[in-house]
């Protein structure tokens, strides 16, 4: 190996550590600062080791509340994205090249649009109709942005939907709703299962158009983007280091799973030979 | 019967009787898949009916119709296991989940794949897949099963094996087959009648044998099966006999439809019809290139005068008395086994 190579491949090592601190170092800081004693989210000092934050967190009557929001409407989210987006991801897949993309860039717009601009309009739209903010108007002004999400996603695994399938269900007898709930839909589920579970992510981590069509309920960001200003405590730190750990164990369970059907279906093949 | 009547692509029109196994024979883009999508009721024709059963299918969808498809991908349903697959058209008619399953097992022993209805599509081989698309489409009792070159996929071997299957599955069940393949041996072998088309316009139909010793048209001489061509012009006609002026002497065959005296014509002899001798009429003289041994016989290749191409066929036990490489040879064939036709 040349010096030049050896440098290049240091360098790319360098560059590899970096990139992993980078990305990994705020979680483990933010982590570290839970089990610290200290009244603000910190490490330095290290005023000693303690659980007390994890309690303090059981006590926060106003963030569980919030937490408990947050959940509703990301149910609710996923109630109304998951049904509509699919139906528009149905109707984009099944239209003639130019009106397709035509009717692309008219869903994927709202991706394009500011958050705040969404958050504003819905809530002037809905005042003229004499409704408030509130957790219904949060519910409308995130899913008009995550639906865009759901169809993309929902139309990526629709292209590679084999047609003549359709075309065989239909000429054994099928009704059209036939065909969608017993080939097309079990075909698009592993896509429903993600874009839902990116529905609920998305709901709960957004901040700028929940912040304007609250109304008076309190979704977890706002609670927290709340707290910075009077007094943030290690608490915090505590439900984020809790809710990592389940998104971790949420997805080495699944794909546990994942890996242990697929071997049970490869070991069910060798025993019948082609 | 008349069983059915499609008139597609241009100007096709033919009538295929009950429990007869029908081709479509066509190179590929010839149209034929578009006539079998029409009477399957995925097109809807421009011009022109369909009838089935005497029944006009005009306005009525795949799913009124009395078919059934098996398309060349197949389309099992992946996410099914194989009996939900065959049971799926017994399904959407309604029948309650045991019948279903009842049925899906008496098929499937039907198509000797007995204890497989729990299997996935994705854990059969080929030829099992293949037959769970033949029971899925007989589960609905089709008066007419239409396949779409349902064979093309398998390997050469599985392929011969599954066409004397299917034959005997469509003697068994007496459903009217209307089979579309490129492949002419596969028409050949399993059909009771074959069509035989070519960019959108069908050339002839016809027994097997009847395409093969009597082709209406040169498109039907040179795809369905080998045949040497010698271009000419009509001298006489007599008695059915033509006899074509051609740049070897004057060689005649049976007259086909469309020939008048004094027009370019064809002359088309199969390898099998011409025969290693010195006398008689009929004779074309060839520099022999190369023998093909085929096993039960050998194809003769060979230049004529003018540079054009003959094969003649001999059979392996006469292979003592075949010309030597490189040599003349001459050749002859009776004028019953050979057809004139117009050139075109």
């Amino acid at each position: 190996m040349s010096a030049a190579d050896r440098i290049m491949k240091g360098l790319f090592g360098v560059y590899f550590a970096a990139f992993f601190v980078y990305l990994f170092a705020p979680l483990a800081i933010m982590a570290a600062a839970t089990f610290n004693t200290s009244r603000f989210p910190t490490v330095t000092p290290w005023q000693g080791t303690t659980l007390e934050w994890f309690n303090a967190l059981a006590a926060d009557r106003g963030m569980w509340d919030a937490l408990w929001t947050s959940i509703m409407v990301a149910f609710f989210v996923v109630l109304v994205v998951l049904p509509i987006g699919t139906a528009a991801a149905l109707v984009l897949t099944s239209l003639h090249a130019r009106a397709r993309s035509f009717l692309y860039a008219v869903m994927v717009s709202p991706l394009l649009t500011p958050g705040v601009v969404i958050g504003i309009s819905t809530l002037v739209l809905w005042r003229q109709l004499g409704v408030g903010g509130g957790v219904f108007l949060i519910v409308l002004a995130q899913s008009s942005f995550i639906i865009c999400y759901i169809m993309l996603m929902v139309a990526a695994r629709l292209q590679r939907f084999d047609r003549t399938q359709e075309e065989a269900a239909l000429g054994l007898g099928a009704s059209k709703f036939m065909v969608f709930r017993r080939v097309i839909l079990p075909f698009l589920k592993p896509a429903l299962f993600a874009a839902g579970f990116l529905a609920v992510l998305q709901s709960i981590e957004n901040y700028n158009t929940t912040l304007f069509v609250r109304g008076f309920d309190t979704p977890l960001t706002v609670y927290i983007a709340t707290k910075v200003r009077t007094g943030l405590t290690p608490a915090v730190n505590a439900l984020a280091l809790i809710m990592v750990a389940v998104t971790i164990v949420g997805a080495v369970t699944y794909e546990a799973v994942r890996r242990r059907s697929r071997t049970a279906r490869a070991s069910k093949e060798e025993e019948q030979p082609g | 019967m008349a069983f059915g009547q499609t008139r597609a692509v241009t100007d096709v029109s033919f009538t295929v009787e009950g429990g007869e196994f029908f081709s479509i024979l066509g190179p590929s883009g010839c149209g034929k898949t578009t006539i079998l999508r029409i009477v399957a009721g995925f097109l809807e024709p421009t011009e022109g009916t369909v009838l089935i059963g005497g029944r006009d299918m005009k306005g009525l969808g795949p799913d009124q119709r009395p078919t059934a498809m098996i398309f060349q991908s197949l389309a099992l349903f992946p996410l099914m296991p194989v009996w939900e697959n065959i049971a799926f058209g017994l399904e959407a008619r309604g029948v309650a989940k045991t019948e279903r399953r009842k049925k899906a097992n008496d098929l499937l022993k039907l198509v000797a794949l007995e204890g497989f209805g729990d299997r996935m599509p994705g854990e059969l081989s080929g030829g099992q897949r293949q037959r769970v698309a033949i029971a899925r489409a007989l589960a609905v009792e089709p008066q007419v099963l239409l396949l779409d070159e349902p064979l093309s996929a398998l390997d050469l071997k599985l392929r011969q094996h599954m066409r004397a299957e299917l034959r005997a599955l469509q003697k068994r069940t007496g459903v009217t087959f209307i089979y579309i393949t490129h492949d002419q041996s596969e028409a050949l072998a399993m059909s009771d009648r074959v069509a035989v088309m070519s960019e959108g316009v069908l050339q002839q139909v016809g027994a097997p044998r009847e395409l093969y010793d009597n082709p209406a048209t040169p498109f039907v001489a040179r795809f369905v099966g080998e045949t040497n061509a010698i271009t000419g012009r009509v001298a006489a006609i007599e008695n059915g006999i033509a006899t074509v002026e051609s740049a070897f002497g004057p060689l005649s065959g049976r007259a086909g439809d469309g020939l008048s005296a004094g027009a370019a014509a064809r002359l088309y002899v199969r390898p099998e019809a011409l025969q290693h001798k010195t006398r008689g009429e009929n004779r074309l003289m060839a520099t022999i290139e190369r023998i093909d041994f085929e096993g039960a016989f050998a194809l003769a290749h060979g230049t004529l005068e003018d540079g054009s191409r003959l094969t003649a066929s001999i059979a392996s036990t006469e292979l003592g008395e075949a010309p030597e490489i490189g040599t003349r040879a001459s050749f002859a064939f009776q004028s019953a086994n050979a057809v004139v036709l117009p050139d075109g």
